[in-house]
């Protein structure tokens, strides 16, 4: 067991949430609430790391941040920042990956909120603040847990776009699923099963229980109907 | 406490115009599905801007477009009885009306909802349940103690009895009327039900496609509609055609011509029945009018009845359909000197049992209380108006 991959993969998945939990929210919930002309392709766009190849979007961040680019020539000369095979650039690609696993399921909670809900509570004097906390937060709470869980999840199995914008540099860019591979590359079969079981025991029942909570959002949401 | 609204746009749906309701009066916003009444709601409690309008509760202004005046529903104290409750399912009953009490220190806010709760009937216990796990006539009840509780100076009611059984809309009823008393503020209801209206409400305000078609005491719209659509919303079963002649030798009164259309050239052809009725004057002679007369102004008697008296007619008629509905029966009757005319009547008690069809009787007819509404406003008819 790779435990400095294991532990750089549950930082990176933290990481991830800390960054795309206020963005799912905020974004998710004006997307729940509002029409506009060119929503659906800013929807498409959320959606594109679901059916982009991992390496197709790895290769453009690389083009787009790389040391070559004026972009990454910007971020060095004017903050001396790298965002090339380092664990900053690797939180950037997995953010940007992350993005449909953390905005869909946090926008699909808000929309099954029924709006006369909300219009009770404006009824009732509830600021907009106090609404979004006792009544739109609690019952989309269990879409957004969701969210997390997908979130948390998929990062640690990332495997594509990390190796293409981080490379495979033990404790700043090889997480577990790189650590999987190289292990396979050189027939330590042990410790890749090992890894892969883990991550699939931890993967199943983090799915399992994010589905069993949108079931009980489901019934919760069907009662208010 | 008055309440006195008027309001004017055409986008994204067509509104327009006013009405006014006294403390302690409750209004009814009659009319049929999309002619814009729960739309004059969500107007009310600041839900829905419109294009241009003014409304005024209790001398305090809640909008005013002219002036850029607009209050937000948390401004407004406005209390709405959602038609599905729109009770948070999350929250208890008493957490449910303890979101209206915002106005009160948190720790007093859930003892304060209990009291509420106790004044719509509901226990201790059942204010602590969820809204699933109460009944729907008991839901109903968590929601009008919410829209109680913020103290309004205006309560809305959105179709509130539509889901809820025959039973607990009868024991709704007593508590809103018993409400009504104690509360002392306009009451705005939003009804499809005719008779809910009727039985419930001190004023109609009938509505059609987003426009007020009339305002006024429920007894007066029934017996004097402004037009035949007016007639027909509020379900007028008697309505007919004719045409006014003018004065009739006997003054004050003027000669109804009872035709089968609106079309006057048919007047002397189609039908020689003439009614003798009040004449005001506004009407030329040989314009086309629609006419009803209240149910009130009906009453059927045995074959063979003959006492004439002034202000009355006699119409020979027979039974053509016979309706069971409970307690009363809807009959429709034909009239020996206009066949193709068909009176209806609502008949109970012990005179309904022998009425079966081709049963004959005599039908005695209130000229007092027939109403006519010319077809259309006569350009000299909206001069004099003026």
């Amino acid at each position: 067991m790779d435990w400095s991959a294991f532990s750089l993969s549950i930082q990176l998945a933290f990481g991830t949430l800390l960054v795309l939990l206020p963005m799912g929210l905020l974004v998710g919930r004006w997307l729940a609430r509002t029409q506009f002309k060119g929503r659906a392709w800013l929807e498409a766009a959320i959606l594109l790391p679901l059916v982009l190849p991992p390496t197709v979007m790895g290769y453009y961040l690389l083009v787009v941040v790389g040391g070559g680019s004026p972009v990454g020539q910007w971020l060095q000369n004017t903050w001396g920042v790298s965002l090339a095979f380092n664990f900053s650039g690797l939180l950037l690609a997995s953010v940007l990956f992350n993005i449909p696993f953390m905005f869909q399921p946090i926008q699909r909670a808000f929309e099954s909120i029924p709006n006369n809900l909300n219009e009770a509570a404006q009824v009732s004097g509830l600021s907009r603040w106090a609404i979004f906390t006792t009544v739109e937060l609690p019952l989309a709470w269990p879409g957004i847990v969701s969210a997390m869980v997908l979130t948390f999840v998929h990062t640690l199995g990332e495997f594509g776009v990390v190796l293409m914008i981080g490379g495979s540099i033990p404790g700043e860019t090889r997480t577990l699923a790189i650590s999987i591979y190289d292990s396979v590359q050189s027939f330590d079969l042990q410790a890749a099963h090992q890894m892969s079981l883990a991550l699939l025991i931890f993967s199943l029942v983090a799915v399992a229980t994010s589905l069993l909570l949108s079931g009980r959002r489901m019934r919760t949401v069907k009662r208010a109907v | 406490m008055a309440l006195h609204i008027q309001f004017q746009q055409h986008k994204p749906m067509s509104l327009q115009g006013q009405f006014s309701c006294e403390a302690g009066q409750l209004l009814a916003l009659v009319g049929p599905s999309g002619a814009g009444k729960s739309s004059i709601l969500r107007l009310l409690a600041g839900l829905m801007r419109p294009a241009h309008g003014r409304i005024e509760v209790g001398g305090q202004v809640w909008l005013d477009t002219a002036k850029g005046i607009f209050q937000t529903p948390q401004q407004r104290r406005v209390g709405l009885v959602f038609q599905n409750y729109a009770l948070m399912p999350h929250l208890s009953a008493a957490a449910n009306v303890a979101l209206a009490l915002q106005h009160l220190p948190k720790s007093e806010r859930i003892i304060e909802a209990v009291q509420w709760l106790k004044r719509v009937r509901l226990s201790s216990d059942e204010s602590m349940r969820r809204p699933a796990q109460l009944s729907g006539g008991q839901q109903q009840r968590v929601a009008l103690a919410r829209a109680l509780a913020r103290e309004p100076q205006l309560l809305l009611l959105d179709e509130p009895f539509s889901a809820v059984d025959q039973m607990n809309r009868e024991s709704l009823y007593r508590l809103l009327a018993e409400l009504r008393t104690d509360l002392n503020i306009p009451i705005v209801l939003v009804t499809h039900d005719l008779n809910e209206a009727r039985m419930l409400c001190d004023k109609l305000v009938v509505l059609d496609q987003g426009d007020v078609l009339q305002e006024g005491p429920a007894f007066e719209v029934h017996r004097r509609p402004r037009n035949s659509r007016v007639a027909d919303l509020v379900g007028i079963q008697n309505r007919f055609y004719g045409a006014w002649m003018g004065p009739s030798e006997t003054p004050g009164l003027g000669v109804l011509q009872w035709t089968r259309s609106l079309d006057t050239q048919q007047v002397t052809s189609q039908n020689s029945l003439q009614l003798r009725t009040r004449d005001k004057g506004k009407i030329p002679p040989g314009f086309p009018v629609n006419w009803v007369v209240h149910a009130d102004g009906l009453a059927l008697k045995p074959e063979g009845y003959n006492l004439q008296r002034d202000g009355f007619i006699l119409l020979p008629v027979h039974v053509v359909g016979h309706r069971d509905l409970g307690e009363l029966s809807l009959i429709d009757l034909s009239m020996d000197v206009a066949p193709c005319e068909v009176l209806k009547m609502a008949v109970s008690g012990a005179q309904r049992l022998g009425l079966k069809t081709g049963a004959r009787g005599v039908v005695e007819m209130d000229l007092g209380l027939i109403h006519i509404m010319p077809k259309k406003p006569h350009p000299e008819l909206a001069q004099m108006r003026r």
